[in-house]
This record gives C-alpha cells, structure tokens and sequence, in this order.
C-alpha cells in the first residue's frame, strides 16, 4: 500500500512538471514531459525504482481501459466507414508496410553492433 | 425508463458506466488471456459489445463520453507511467541513440507524409488525414497528439489498433521475406510500426526482440510528438 502511494505521488509530480515544462517550452504534450521527467529521476535514483515497479507495472497493464472512451468515438462515424472502410483500411495497410521495409531496411544496414558490445547488450527486460 | 434515470443523475450515470466500462474490458482482457489470440483485442473487443449497447439503450455518444470522463482523465498519469520502461531501456539507447534517432525521424517522416497525401488523396477530410497520419504511435500518445492538432481522435484509436494488429500478425514474416532477420532491426521495425500490440508478440521470438521493440515504441512516440506539430501543418498548406 505505501509503495502505491508512493507510485502516484512520484508519476504525480512528475506530470505537474511536465505541465510546467509544457507551459514554458510548449512543443511536446504535458503528459510527454511527464514520461521524461519520470524516466530521468528513476536513473538519477530521485524515486526509487524498487518501490514503484509493481505498482507501475500494474497501471501499464490495464491503461487500455481509459483508450476505450477514445475509440468510442467511432460510433459518429459509420457513414464514414461505409463510404470509405476500404480506403482506410488501403492506407493504414500500405504506410505500415512501408514504415516496416523502411525502417527494418535502414537498421539493418546502419545499426551494426561492435562485438565487444554485443556481449553486453542487456537483456531479460520486457 | 431505468435509462432516463440514470441520466438524469449525473453522478450515478458516471458510475454506472464507467463500472460497465471497466467490467467489460476486464472481461475482454479475461478471454484474451485465456485464448491469446493477438486479434482478440480487448480494447476492440469491449468497443464491439459497448457500441451495440449504447444503440441499445440510445445513449449518444457525447453523453457516453461526459459520463466517463475520469477514465480520459487518467489516460494523462497514465503516459507518465510510460516512464518506467523508457527507463529500463536506457541501457539500450545509450550505444546508438543517435543511429536510432537518425533512422526513426526518416522514418516517421515517411509514414506521415504518405498516410496524410493518400488519406487528403483518397477521402479528402483533413481531420481524417491528420488521424491516421499518426497511426504509428502508441494509442494513449496518439489521442493526445491527434487532439492537439484538431484531427480526429476516435479515428486515430482506431487506425492505431488496426496497424498494431497488420504489424503484429504479418510483420515478421514480411521483414524476413525481404531478407530483414537481426533482432534489432526487426524489433526497431514492429516497434515504431505496430507499437504495444507488435512488441507484445515480438517478446516471443526473443528478449532482444522485445527490448529493441519497447525503445522503438517509445522513441518513435517522443520523435512523432515532435515532429508531426510542423510537418502537419506543412502538409495542410499544399491542400489549401
């Protein structure tokens, strides 16, 4: 329980300061700021990874919930669908394919590991 | 009858439907886990028995969404959750942030440039353009950014899902078929095309997989964030 209040006061502050960061700098949304700010006081050790990792974990697993209002939208659309369900789905189809090729391409050929890297490359992380 | 009254309390519409909400996704994430099918997508799932329902009942949409406005609210916490993993993958970013940077800017430059001209080619809606234009991000940063730049956001949910699901499912066996097999490339590819639905099956192959999968998730979504606010609107200018 502690490490749960301790998880939503530490994701707490770091959205009001993504706000702040928002306010001054503006180019990213708040809430993005937020994930920096949070991502970079977990590696400084500010907040304990530790304590908020269960916690954490568990909010990442069910976000999917607060997506559902989003896509609800879609109910103001069927005329849309109905019109142009198969161009939609043409273009969604073809640009993730080319993103794929695009970018399996590039890395493939560009990100080469060095061997003493290799070894290390860290894994075991979800 | 028990609709109208419902309604007409506010306090207990929300509640009513935000438990219905919550109870029907956490019966669709049940089934996925039981099946593991990856198209058994809870989130398309609880929308395919949430729409019929509210035709049902006649709620409108606008009443749907006042009623459950706390579960929008939290979607904020809920990228800055996000965090944790974007920490856990540090390690990975640090041998070649500038490579990956480099290569998922091109990247998503791409994507969007051709999603938005063949979207204002083939349907000729801006809004419907500008949402499917930031497909290739991970839903909740996907809304956030769609609504900032006035596109559509139940569109964009939606586009998101689908290109998670082509990715996760076709993917890897297109990026072998065109000779990609390094578990880098390949992760970096799912990653920022097909986000959390192509990561989650890419754990499977291997956790070098899934690893570069989650950094490519991430960073794809912080470079789209900041690229698509010019790009967007650059695009918008050729249509006007």
């Amino acid at each position: 329980m502690k490490n749960v209040l301790y998880t939503i006061f530490a994701i707490s502050i770091c959205l009001m300061l993504g706000k702040l960061a928002n306010y001054l700098l503006a180019a990213l949304p708040a809430s993005l700021y937020g994930m920096i700010i949070y991502a970079l006081f977990l590696q400084l050790n500010w907040f304990s990874p530790d304590k908020i990792t269960k916690t954490n974990q568990w909010f990442i697993k069910h976000m999917g919930v607060c997506l559902v209002p989003a896509g609800m939208g879609i109910i103001n659309h069927f005329q849309l669908i109905q019109q142009h369900g198969i161009a939609l789905v043409v273009i969604i189809f073809s640009s993730t394919f080319i993103l794929l090729t695009v970018i399996g391409y590039l890395s493939e050929r560009y990100l080469i590991t060095p061997d003493n890297i290799k070894s290390k490359t860290p894994t075991g992380s979800r | 009858m028990l609709t109208t009254f419902i309604v007409n309390s506010p306090i207990l519409a929300s509640i009513v439907f935000t438990l219905i909400t919550i109870a029907t996704y956490q019966f669709a994430s049940a089934c996925q886990q039981k099946w593991q099918y990856i198209w058994l997508n809870p989130m398309l799932f609880t929308i395919s028995i949430l729409v019929p329902f509210l035709l049902l009942i006649d709620i409108n949409y606008q009443e749907y969404s006042q009623t459950t406005e706390i579960l929008n609210l939290l979607l904020e916490p809920a990228i800055v959750a996000l965090g944790l993993p974007l920490y856990q993958q540090f390690k990975q970013i640090r041998f070649y942030w500038r490579e990956m940077t480099a290569i998922l800017v091109l990247g998503i430059t791409v994507v969007i440039t051709v999603s938005f001209l063949l979207a204002m080619w083939l349907i000729k809606a801006p809004e419907i353009a500008i949402a499917l234009s930031l497909k290739s991000v991970t839903t909740p940063i996907g809304i956030t950014l769609t609504e900032q730049l006035f596109g559509d956001s139940s569109i964009t949910a939606f586009a998101i899902l689908i290109a998670g699901l082509f990715g996760a499912l076709l993917g890897p066996q297109w990026l072998s078929f065109i000779g990609i097999n390094s578990a880098k490339a390949q992760g970096l590819a799912i990653g920022s095309a097909s986000h959390v639905i192509g990561t989650a099956v890419l754990v499977r192959k291997s956790a070098e997989h899934g690893a570069y999968s989650s950094v490519a998730l991430i960073l794809s979504a912080i470079l789209t964030a900041l690229i698509s606010p010019w790009l967007i609107p650059l695009l918008q200018q050729l249509f006007n």
